[in-house]
């Protein structure tokens, strides 16, 4: 089966990115993989460049192929019905982030500006224009509509405090993929000790996502 | 998540169908498929499988657990037991109803095989209202939840983690302290 690298996608986009040598199909599933992850996390994951442009480019391709297929084949309307469900676990992932972005954008982008020197950015260029335009707009439009008309001492308004934060909190629940130990889960109420926990591979849990946050970033879990 | 998306990735599972038309291997993205010969049966992706089934272009062949003699086992075990039993697939909910739908034509005793389903399904779905149940009034951090299904857990996981973050703000507001400003005059 072909190897898809990162090579022939345009080189700009993400420069201390290592090389991802998957097959295509491996490719599918860590976009599906990253849509689940996105869909349950509270807060807005890191940006999978790679995976996008490089399911972008089989997609194109494989439309590229079947434009000089026959029509009425059989196998031209099976490849068409995969093409359209990896076009919407595409596009649902990618809602799924602008969502994200238009509800916690001041957030999203205080983050991006404390990130430090090659450290992987939360959002893709195209998220980051997104996230800073609409940023902009609600300022200009917040401004338009009321601030304005207010006495000189209230037309300052924070956005970051105005703007709920994501709920780091927030219960999730998640099947295991690596074994891991020792996760140390903080009590409830002050009566209750913490304790800790192991998670082995293939079973499931329901927890706090602030407890396993860095296992949903390294892939050592799956939201579900 | 919503029903629809379960059933979404409940099509990838792969079940057997005996096509009746020829075809090469297909070299799809997400992997390749066939080759296709009448009568030969072949395993392929459900959602193919009932697109071709539509078409009136192949018979198919349920998995091996969609069987009465082996739901009615499944059933009285989940009954008996307390904890949630292994299921015979991930998807067993949205595979029957998919291809129960779709081509219950090819699958004897169709009906009892969703009642059985169904019955297994509200047993599970009982004792996942219980656990929940003590979970919240035990103020638990933690559970461990193997042998549910995608299914099951979203159809009442999305209530319950608000519920449950929502008790987290009320009880976190109460503690004294942080109220305490609040009290100010």
């Amino acid at each position: 089966m072909a190897a898809v690298s990162s090579e022939g996608t345009e080189a700009d986009s993400d420069g201390g990115s290592e090389e991802l040598v998957l097959t295509p199909a491996q490719l599918i599933r860590s976009l599906e993989q990253a849509w689940l992850n996105e869909k349950f996390a509270p807060e807005l994951l890191e940006s999978k460049p790679e995976i996008v442009e490089c399911v972008v480019e089989q997609l194109d391709h494989m439309e590229a192929n079947l434009k000089r297929a026959k029509r009425g084949d059989l196998k031209v309307s099976v490849h068409r019905m995969e093409i359209e469900r990896i076009r919407y676990v595409l596009s649902s992932y990618l809602r799924c982030r602008l969502v994200k972005i238009e509800k916690f954008f001041p957030h999203v982008l205080e983050k991006e500006k404390s990130r430090a020197e090659g450290e992987p950015s939360i959002l893709s260029p195209e998220e980051f224009a997104f996230a800073k335009e609409y940023m902009a707009n609600t300022e200009t439009y917040l401004k338009n509509v009321a601030l304005k008309h207010m006495p000189p001492n209230l037309q300052k308004v924070s956005l970051l405090k105005s703007v709920p934060k994501p709920n780091l909190d927030s219960f999730v629940f998640l099947r295991v993929l690596e074994r891991q130990e020792n996760i140390l889960v903080e009590p409830e109420t002050d009566e209750q000790r913490e304790y800790t926990i192991d998670l082995e591979e293939g079973s499931q849990h329901l927890i706090r996502y602030k407890t396993i946050a860095p296992l949903v970033a390294s892939g050592a879990v799956q939201l579900i | 998540m919503e029903p629809a998306e379960a059933e979404f990735l409940a099509e990838k599972e792969l079940v057997t169908i005996v096509p009746n038309f020829s075809l090469d291997r297909i070299h799809l993205i997400g992997g390749d498929l066939g080759p296709f010969n009448p009568g030969l049966p072949v395993e392929v992706p459900v959602w193919l499988a009932i697109n071709l089934k539509q078409r009136q272009k192949c018979r198919l062949i349920p998995p091996e657990w969609m069987d009465v003699e082996k739901l009615e086992e499944i059933r009285d075990q989940e009954r008996k037991e307390d904890t949630f039993t292994p299921m015979p697939s991930p998807y067993y909910m949205e595979l029957t109803k998919l291809l129960l739908n779709y081509a219950s034509d090819n699958i004897p005793k169709a009906d009892e095989i969703r009642t059985l389903v169904k019955d297994t399904w509200d047993t599970r779905i009982a004792k996942l209202r219980l656990s929940a149940d003590s979970f919240v009034r035990q103020q638990e951090a933690h559970a461990k939840l193997d042998n549910l299904t995608l299914m099951e857990i979203n159809t009442t996981g999305t209530f319950l983690t608000q519920a449950l973050n929502h008790m987290y703000k009320l009880r976190t507001n109460l503690q004294p302290g942080e109220s305490a400003h609040s009290q100010d005059f």
